[in-house]
């Protein structure tokens, strides 16, 4: 299945089944275009040996049945008649009577005409059609592959109007069409086989360009993360070891000095005030931290650290749920991943959702590992152009991908987003 | 017509009838063959046989003529005439020969030589 995505090898497949698509389309229409050349010369040559052969052959008496006659033509042209593919030859009279044949035993056997063979006697032209080998005038063919005749009108020296049968083998017809089919049917197919083999590598190659090029902006952007995090995790400790102790120290100071009675009531009631402003301070503060940076993570601090991570909703007035069942041991990479997914989802639904509620459930799927974010706010068309903002997800998906997962975001406009990760933990 | 004239006219015919009656007929599956006297001092032979192509080869023969003797010479076959021709006499007569179309039916094949100096007359029928 792998295989299957790859673009040289989707470009294979398409190219093979294109190939053979148009290999059978120019083979039916070769063949339909040898076989009309290959009935064309059978025309050409019943044309060409009625007029330059027989009609000038004929001598008075034929159109009777004269056996003078019929000596005279046979010994004149029979050569000159039965050649190339030719099997049989046969001369009518408008009363269906066979006047000359080269099977001398048709001579004088009188058999119906049929519609198109009197139309050709009656007004010229040339006709080919397969030979209905039950019918008593063909009795005595015994060509394997079947006969197709072609006729013509000629006229006795006397003026009577005669049909010119020849009956040519169609197996030599089908050898014929074949020979001429071949050479077109070479090129077609050795043409779509040579843009084959020359589309191949080069597709090839662009693909691998494509690909190198696709890993390295994956690189970047994971390098880009990583120095990002690493930032983040400078900031973060140099906040929690300066200003958040130092905050924390002022906090405790304060309080401590606002319940001293010997300070007058009034500073006291001010300090007080000072010092809950300072520990609301704080604790913005350490949530910012652990939002910037998390805290070491593991599966057993999972629950606390996506509760941080989710404060700020609360304080935007998003009713927040965070629930995570009892996932066992999970690797830490893991535990950081659906953090770090997490985190992505909750500020995007904080910032561009306008949520009401927010819910955020990490739970264990048999061998795999699911976290949904899911708010109802005003949510946005997945297939459209994407914000800016979603671009940490999409980072994001490519990570998770790499640890053999992946990221779903299902949303539709006016009805909440749903982000779902799913990784192995097996 | 008088009498002398008459009587020489009867007896050129029956001598004519008595000369081209055959005198000897052979015949096997694949050949016929006739012979006979001419009107005159000629003898001729009639053969008939399949050739390659199941035509009938006729071959019609005139024997001891003198070297020279210009003979016009016909094959008819069922009545009408499907070969005709001169022929000068060589050292032991001339031989023609030619192929007929095997019709259904009996084939009647004549063949027939006149010398054109003396209407001396040589006939052979074979029916195939």
């Amino acid at each position: 299945m792998r295989l299957l995505r790859n673009p040289v090898a989707q470009y294979l497949i398409l190219a093979v089944l294109l190939f053979g698509v148009l290999s059978l389309a120019t083979s039916v229409l070769s063949a339909r275009v040898a076989a009309q050349q290959a009935s064309d010369d059978a025309r050409q040559v019943t044309r060409v040996l009625a007029r330059s052969v027989a009609e000038p052959a004929i001598p008075r008496g034929l159109v009777d049945g004269d056996a003078g006659a019929i000596d005279k033509l046979d010994r004149e042209v029979l050569d000159r008649l039965l050649v190339g593919d030719v099997r049989r030859v046969k001369i009518w009279r408008g009363d269906g009577t066979i006047v000359y044949s080269d099977e001398s035993s048709l001579i004088g056997a009188q058999y119906p005409l049929d519609e198109e063979e009197r139309e050709v006697l009656e007004n010229g032209g040339i006709e080919a059609e397969v030979s209905d080998l039950s019918k008593p005038e063909n009795r005595l063919e015994t060509e394997p592959g079947g006969l197709v005749e072609v006729y013509t009108r000629i006229r006795s020296p006397e003026g009577e109007p005669m049909l010119f049968e020849v009956y040519y083998s169609a197996d030599d017809l089908a050898a014929r069409q074949s020979a001429l089919f071949a050479p077109i049917q070479r090129i077609t197919v050795g043409g779509l086989l040579a843009m084959l083999v020359i589309a191949t590598p080069i597709i090839w190659v662009l693909t691998r360009r494509l690909t190198r090029t696709g890993r390295e902006r994956e690189r970047l952007l994971r390098a880009s993360m990583t120095a990002s995090e690493a930032e983040r995790r400078r900031i973060a400790r140099d906040l929690h070891d300066g200003v958040v102790q130092d905050l924390a120290g002022t906090a405790f100071s304060v309080t401590a000095v606002g319940r001293d009675e010997r300070v007058p009531d009034d500073v006291r009631e001010d300090l007080q005030q000072a010092g809950h402003s300072l520990r609301t301070s704080l604790k913005a503060l350490r949530s910012l931290l652990v939002s910037i940076h998390p805290p070491d993570l593991h599966a057993d601090g999972l629950a606390a650290a996506l509760t941080d991570l989710s404060a700020p909703a609360a304080t935007a007035q998003v009713e927040t749920n965070v629930h995570v069942s009892d996932i066992g041991e999970v690797p830490d990479d893991t535990v950081r991943l659906v953090w770090r997914v997490a985190q992505e989802a909750v500020r995007n639904a904080i910032r561009h959702a306008h949520a009401t509620t927010l819910e955020v459930d990490v739970h264990r799927q048999d061998d795999r590992l699911v976290l949904r974010v899911v708010d109802d706010g005003q949510g946005f068309d997945v297939e459209g152009e994407r914000d800016p903002a979603s671009f940490g997800l999409r980072g994001l998906a490519s990570l998770v991908k790499d640890e053999g997962g992946r990221l779903d975001v299902r949303s539709t406009p006016g009805e909440g987003t749903e982000v779902r990760m799913e990784v192995g933990i097996g | 017509m008088t009498r002398p004239v008459t009587r020489l006219v009867l007896g050129t015919a029956a001598g004519v009838l008595i000369a081209m009656v055959p005198s000897g007929v052979s015949a096997s599956d694949d050949e016929v063959r006739r012979e006979g006297s001419c009107s005159g001092k000629a003898g001729w032979e009639m053969r008939a046989s399949w050739d390659d192509d199941e035509r009938i080869e006729v071959r019609g023969r005139v024997e001891d003529t003198g070297r020279g003797q210009i003979w016009a010479w016909k094959i008819k076959h069922n009545g009408s005439v499907s070969a005709s021709g001169r022929a000068v006499t060589g050292s032991s007569g001339f031989e023609v020969r030619r192929a007929l179309v095997d019709l259904p039916g009996v084939d009647h094949c004549v063949f027939r030589a006149e010398r054109l100096r003396t209407g001396e007359v040589c006939r052979g029928v074979i029916d195939w």
